[in-house]
């Protein structure tokens, strides 16, 4: 009795402690009971952010509170929306509990909700749904589906900012490199370019559509790198706008009007008007048709508008290149060569019901160094394979226990996933039990070449000794005390290939520098690492580098002491925008195409992949804001092109 | 190679960064202290740790003030210690047990929102290092004692008034009573399970602080695990150093000085491999537990949970 009393209580203090944690979810139809059909015309809406984001979410409120107005109030059509649904589970109960209510119309407002939407909208055929952005309707009759052209707008806004632009550089926050976003951003530096062709348009993109402090350190990056003109998407660049603000600087803004934010320094926004579409789909649900339909809102059909902020001084010759772009565009005289999202470069395989991958990784995927690199990748070849409809990833993170990740893998496995990907190589000797029980399911792990002879088993490596070599060299030539420092994990695999890459390339570089390793034992102890770096300060460095999750700590020992940083596997520039001068960052989609394509011809491993300098897979990221020297620049680019043609060998 | 371990930069460079190691240690040991001379074993250090860590990072980063965020790794630190108090003397769980689950409750909720409310790894601006004025100066010993951040000092601090509390004062006594014979101090009108909530949530304090020193102070940085062990270290200085304060002070000292020499040790290209000198630390441990444990009894209640007989 005593011991059940103990159990209850702990299981109502976690349950109490972890709804306290829950953010609030609206909850769907809290309001009235629905009325039968001859009431008003009844839409609900699920949002990813708030309706006054100044973005994305805002341009549906909008347009749900213009449509309204257009059919003749709330008499004539009522509307209901949940926010702030960036949980994709929250959001496909909301979108259930709609449907089940009878809802004429349920928009599902986010690309993520999609494959929720593909799942539910069946069920309820007398209810019609509508999602974004996106063209798919999944080819199910009571689903629409719409997409803006939002590079039409981001080119007019490239081309009235590169025209006011007095410093020739402009910058760009953007959150996730897909969909909306991307239309926005290619299209705002075409439209810069083919104004003033040597202008330099810096891309930053934040990896998160709710991160407002990084968006704003994005956009004070770009200040310091000499921007006077800056843009972004999604509802985070609300930090951005702040920071122009306060620097002074241009900001053109789209998805909603962000002139309030910033009176004095929006100069336009790209606004859209979704009650365009929406109200072309009230028309097709009157005369019956629940879906099937696909539309986009662009600058000819009204559902994109370019907004000028009155307040600001536009010059009459500027404003009127902009209306001669926005006609130009609209008659297709201009192209702003971007292509829609949907198309994706080369064509991946199709998988009939969807390709599903799940992924065990040892740290947290916003480690800005491994677990980061493998998730990177799997939203890489998601856009790549169509979508979330198209390609689905679960994932386990901080799996640091090996005997937790094999449980969670033995279970990814039973439920049939396509692809599972075991990525560390502590995983190794679980899966090599765990595979044969599973001849059906592709495996994949890395770092290692070693498929142990199973032939559903897939490995790969980076060779990360290649960007440890770069790095070495640039590092090298930077060092004005000749001693650098290395921050290692425990020596072996990848760690070791990189750290062992480092000492090398500097060692060629100047053959008397002194490099001094330290590997602390651990992939996770911040502390430590970040005392490993002190005593490498201490010890006369003033260039650090070092691999795995735990460098956090070294990168702000670096940040603190004034030191350089080298980074690798993922970018660590936002940690220490001053002292990171490069990173080697992992394009593990390389390897991951390769594999998604052989599983397609019904290979299910025994290859094994390694990502280089020369395929791609690994790729020298500079930092912009760190003023390299141009021949050390220069020579760092000749032992990239070196590495990949042979003439800089690497066996040591 | 050996020579230039006992060169002053590096003498002073290991010293220096040995204090920075011990501070974590010293908070959450000396917190550990006062729950174990009361007989509880707390083994959720670790967990309030990371919550300290994450409450004072997320705090310091959203208000610009570190002393808020202290004081959130405080309030975390303190409702952590509640509901481990309430558990283990109210409910009589199984102390190591119940630990255990406090320390994953702590590591997936510290994760869980990390990711919901920072999504990445940033940084704060922490407290900067303080140079005490004339102190600093002095030549090797001001730039490894005088030349650190504030809550260096005050975990330095703690140490003699830790020692004070527990061995000078009627608090201290009844302390050291409850942990040796409950049933004595009981029968002589202390508050068995008042004295026990007091330890603990002190305990889940300092623990809370402990975090909050590596996160916005020593580091800087909020990542999932960070703390990666440090609290259970902490919990085996309490014996290392006998449950006693300056015991726990020289344990912490040792076990950081030794760890940051093997680092040093590494620079210095001295030819032991690297996977020998990162035990170094630890064998350490293990050989001082083992002569002071024959040494040194425990308090006789620790671990057992107090019922009144009738």
């Amino acid at each position: 009795m005593k011991k059940f009393r103990f159990l209850l209580t702990i299981l109502l203090a976690l349950a109490v402690l972890l709804a306290a944690c829950q953010t609030e979810d609206a909850e769907p139809g809290d309001d009235e009971p629905v009325a039968e059909d001859t009431g008003p015309f009844q839409v609900a809406v699920v949002m990813p952010s708030a309706i006054n984001d100044l973005a994305f979410s805002q341009s549906m409120y909008d347009a749900l509170i213009a449509i309204q107005e257009e059919m003749g109030g709330e008499e004539a059509m009522t509307f209901d929306y949940s926010d702030g649904m960036f949980v994709v589970d929250d959001a496909a109960a909301a979108i259930r509990d709609y449907a089940a209510q009878g809802y004429d119309l349920v928009i599902a407002h986010g690309s993520q909700y999609g494959s929720s939407l593909q799942e539910i909208a069946p069920d309820f055929p007398e209810t019609s749904f509508a999602w974004g952005t996106t063209l798919d309707t999944f080819g199910i009759d009571n689903i629409f589906a719409y997409e803006a052209a939002s590079q039409e707008g981001g080119y007019v806004n490239g081309v009235i900012a590169a025209s006011l632009s007095e410093s020739g550089v402009l910058g760009v926050v953007g959150p996730i490199e897909t969909g909306d976003a991307k239309l926005y951003v290619d299209g705002f530096v075409a439209g810069a370019k083919a104004t003033v062709p040597d202008i330099e348009v810096n891309v930053n993109y934040i990896g998160s559509f709710s991160d407002v402090a990084l968006a704003a350190e994005a956009a004070n990056t770009h200040v310091a790198a000499g921007a006077d003109g800056l843009t972004g998407t999604a509802q985070m660049v609300v930090g951005a706008i702040g920071v122009a603000e306060e620097n002074g600087v241009l900001w053109f803004g789209t998805q909603a009007s962000q002139t309030e934010l910033a009176p004095e320094n929006v100069v336009a926004n790209q606004v859209y008007r979704w009650d365009v579409v929406l109200s072309e789909i009230v028309d097709l649900i009157d005369a019956g048709t629940l879906g099937g339909k696909s539309f986009v809102i662009n600058l000819a059909n009204g559902g994109e508008v370019i907004e000028f902020n009155s307040d600001y001084d536009l010059p009459a010759e500027i404003q009127t290149l902009a209306e001669d772009t926005i006609a130009g565009i609209i008659d297709g005289s201009i192209d702003t060569g971007v292509g829609t999202a949907s198309e994706p470069m080369d064509k991946a395989p199709e998988f009939e019901g969807g390709f599903q991958v799940a992924v065990v990784m040892p740290s947290a995927i916003n480690d800005l160094a491994f677990s980061q690199s493998m998730y990177d990748a799997l939203v890489a070849v998601q856009e790549w394979m169509g979508g979330e409809e198209a390609m689905t990833f679960d994932y386990s993170d901080g799996m640091f226990v090996v005997d937790d990740a094999a449980a969670a893998i033995r279970d990814y496995a039973a439920q049939g996933y396509d692809l599972v990907i075991a990525h560390g190589s502590q995983y190794g000797s679980s899966l090599q039990e765990i595979a044969p029980d599973f001849p059906e399911t592709s495996f994949a792990w890395g770092t290692t070449l070693d498929t142990f002879g199973i032939d559903n088993i897939f490995a790969y490596e980076a060779a990360s000794q290649e960007g440890g070599y770069v790095n070495g060299v640039i590092a090298a030539s930077l060092s004005e005390s000749g001693v650098l420092g290395v921050v290692g994990p425990i020596e072996t695999g990848d760690a070791k290939l990189y750290v062992d890459g480092f000492v090398a390339g500097a060692k060629a570089t100047v053959p008397d520098i002194e490099v001094n390793v330290n590997y602390i034992g651990s992939f996770s102890d911040v502390a430590l690492a970040a005392e490993a770096a002190n005593t490498h300060v201490a010890a006369g460095a003033d260039g650090l580098t070092g691999t795995a999750q735990m460098v956090v700590g070294a990168i702000g020992v670096a940040e603190e002491n004034g030191v350089l940083w080298f980074g690798t596997q993922a970018s660590q520039t936002a940690l220490a925008p001053e002292n990171v001068v490069a990173n080697q960052v992992y394009h593990w989609d390389v390897v991951l195409k390769d594999i998604v394509e052989m599983i397609a011809d019904g290979t299910y491993g025994g290859t094994s992949f390694v990502i280089n300098l020369a395929n791609g897979g690994e790729v020298m990221d500079y930092n912009l804001d760190f003023d390299l020297p141009a021949e050390v620049k220069a020579l760092a680019e000749e032992t990239v092109q070196g590495i990949i043609d042979g003439t800089i060998s690497l066996l040591y | 190679m050996i020579s230039e371990l006992f060169s002053m930069t590096v003498l002073v460079g290991i010293l220096a960064s040995g204090i920075r190691l011990a501070t974590p240690y010293l908070y959450a040991a000396i917190g550990e202290t006062f729950s174990q001379r009361s007989g509880v074993l707390n083994l959720g250090v670790e967990g309030q740790m990371l919550l300290g860590a994450f409450a004072a990072f997320y705090v310091a980063l959203t208000t610009g003030n570190l002393w808020l965020g202290v004081l959130a790794a405080l309030i975390v630190g303190a409702l952590m210690g509640l509901a481990m108090a309430f558990v283990t003397i109210n409910l009589h769980a199984e102390q190591g047990i119940s630990g255990i689950g406090f320390y994953l409750f702590g590591l997936g909720l510290s994760d869980l929102l990390f990711q919901k409310m920072l999504g990445t790894v940033e940084t704060v601006r922490g407290f900067p290092k303080i140079q005490i004025p004339f102190l600093s100066d002095i030549p090797i010993i001001g730039e490894i004692f005088f030349r650190q951040n504030v809550l260096v000092y005050i975990a330095l601090a703690l140490v003699p008034l830790a020692w004070f509390v527990l061995n000078k004062s009627t608090l201290g006594l009844k302390i050291r009573a409850v942990g040796e014979n409950p049933e004595a101090a009981d029968s002589l009108g202390v508050s068995v399970a008042r004295v026990r909530y007091f330890t603990i949530i002190l305990g889940g304090i300092l623990s809370g602080v402990a975090g909050a020193s590596l996160s916005i102070a020593l580091l800087n940085v909020f990542q999932q695990n960070m703390t990666s062990g440090l609290g259970f270290i902490a919990v085996a200085l309490v014996y290392f150093g006998a449950w006693r304060p300056w015991g726990v002070l020289g344990g912490a000292l040792l076990f950081s000085l030794v760890n940051s020499l093997q680092l040093w040790v590494q620079v210095l290209g001295i030819p032991i491999p690297s996977d020998i000198a990162v035990m170094m630390p630890y064998i350490l441990t293990i050989l001082v537990l083992v002569i002071t444990v024959s040494r040194v009894r425990p308090p006789s209640a620790l671990t057992k949970p107090f019922e009144r007989g009738d």
